[in-house]
């Protein structure tokens, strides 16, 4: 018996360049060779769910499509939306060696700082900053620091509020940490302690709509990493105007490491610290 | 001192009554303040007026303030629509090359309202207004990309306005577009960049 074969789509090297120069200048994410596999699994994928046939059909979608919202798909699979306790740490030792310090010189002693975490997602991101600030900032005590963290998902909230982590998430952790800000569980978790909880102040916020960040102000550091590559062009743009306006003159944001503000908007200076590139905003706007 | 937990109003500041009434009337009254950030708010304010498309067209000819032309751009991209491309279709020809790219950046997130004006723009005088449109066509997500650039590497005597159509047709790369970008070639026999442009343009278009 003739047993009837589905042919299965294939991406030619031409396909694979082709889109990688595409996806790069939406996304501003760069596959090297050393990708291929893992693109072309998830662009197989797609035709697959969009019963495109073969790779042209879909890429003519992709890029016709007035929506966006297969581009959207595509780009959730081709980015691992993974997060851990001290995620891309060089931002954290940007922050305790160069950023805070240039902020706290232009401060009176006693003044407030004030660092905003968006997306907070499950608190990884707001408890990594809490405890690298009491850990390895020795300027700590000679300012108040708040902590601000937001998502636009309730779930990841009240996780986060909840403060409990499985051993994956914190295996980054250098081991005194774990033992000092963590307990164990009964099931081999691990329980952020109160302080830390209650040091972080939490709340629900969609970077892309005014009516939510209008109210946030005076920020001094904004952590936004890994999120604006899920977002459309006008998104990122409203996206980077509310964190403009959110900001002090002369305050930083933090972007992940695939994502570049100066693709999005001209508003901010590149500032390059020994640790990492970061964003600033010029200190000549005065509000 | 040390970590301390933000309490209202210090962290998330509460809305404050305004100095000034925040109606479509009051915030194109605030893009004449003299402080930047005064104008910046009021222009992302007005994103939800679209009555204000007019003035904040108009605002863009005048505000030298990047990070307020920003917003203006932003705010218009948001109201979108016939109104904000008709508004913005003039700073094609302007001189100030950000306020262009600016446009047509704004202009290829609003397929559905700068479809209808295409055909004109890629019939206009100029040559530079033609290879701004050609530019626009390469970000445009619209079903009639490629009617358009083959238009333009069928019928354009300007050969930079067929090299720009090259460019953009190469990286859409539709089989349909194949014979206008021969006939292209042949227009332009002798001309070195547009024959390398076309010979690249159809490699890859086969290729795909």
């Amino acid at each position: 018996m003739k047993t009837a074969t589905v042919e299965r789509p294939t991406i030619t090297e031409a396909d694979f360049e082709k889109f990688r120069e595409f996806f790069y200048r939406k996304t501003g994410i760069q596959f090297d060779i050393s990708k291929r596999y893992f693109v072309d699994k998830r662009l197989v994928e797609r035709i697959d769910a969009t019963r495109s046939d073969n790779f042209r059909n879909y890429f003519i979608k992709l890029r016709f499509e007035a929506d966006g919202a297969e581009m959207q798909q595509l780009v959730n699979l081709m980015t691992v939306n993974e997060t851990y306790f001290f995620r891309e740490s060089y931002q954290f030792d940007c922050m305790v060696n160069h950023m805070l310090d240039e902020l706290a010189d232009q401060r009176r002693p006693g003044s407030r700082i004030r660092i905003w975490s968006i997306p907070s997602s499950t608190g990884e991101e707001p408890y990594s900053i809490a405890i690298y600030l009491l850990e390895r900032w020795k300027r700590l005590d000679d300012f108040e620091v708040e902590i601000l963290s937001s998502d636009i998902d309730t779930t990841v909230l009240d996780s986060a509020r909840r403060g409990v982590y499985s051993a994956r998430s914190v295996a980054n952790l250098p081991r005194n940490y774990l033992a000092k800000y963590f307990k164990q569980t009964l099931d081999g978790d691990w329980q952020i302690s109160r302080d830390l909880v209650d040091a972080v102040e939490f709340s629900r916020v969609n970077l892309s709509e005014q009516a939510d960040t209008r109210r946030f102000r005076d920020i001094d550091l904004i952590f936004c990493r890994n999120l604006l590559i899920y977002f459309d062009d006008l998104s990122r743009r409203l996206a980077a105007e509310a964190m403009y306006d959110a900001l002090r003159p002369g305050g930083f944001v933090c972007l992940g490491h695939s994502e570049s503000m100066s693709r999005i908007s001209s508003l901010f200076h590149v500032r390059r610290f020994p640790d990492a590139m970061v964003y600033q905003k010029p200190l000549e706007d005065k509000r | 001192m040390g970590l301390r937990k933000a309490t209202e109003p210090q962290g998330l500041r509460r809305i404050e009554p305004r100095d000034y009434a925040r109606d479509s009337d009051g915030l194109i009254e605030q893009l004449k303040d003299p402080d930047p950030s005064i104008r910046r708010w009021a222009a992302r304010d007005l994103s939800a007026q679209p009555q204000a498309c007019a003035a904040l067209c108009q605002h863009l000819l005048h505000e030298k303030d990047g990070s307020v032309r920003e917003v203006v751009f932003t705010t218009l991209g948001c109201i979108g629509g016939t109104p904000v491309v008709d508004g913005v279709l003039p700073l094609l020809r302007s001189e100030d090359a950000n306020l262009r790219n600016s446009a047509i950046e704004l202009l290829a997130g609003l397929p559905d309202a700068v479809g209808p004006r295409i055909d004109t723009l890629l019939a206009d005088p100029d040559p530079d207004v033609r290879i701004f449109t050609v530019n626009l066509l390469g970000d445009l997500k619209h079903p009639n990309l490629v009617r358009w650039l083959a238009q333009v590497l069928h019928d354009d005597a300007h050969v930079n306005v067929v090299a720009a159509a090259l460019e953009v047709i190469a990286e859409v790369g539709a089989t349909d577009a194949l014979p206008a970008v021969q006939l292209a070639r042949q227009r332009f026999t002798g001309d070195p960049f547009i024959e390398f442009a076309a010979d690249l343009a159809v490699q890859r278009i086969e290729a795909a």
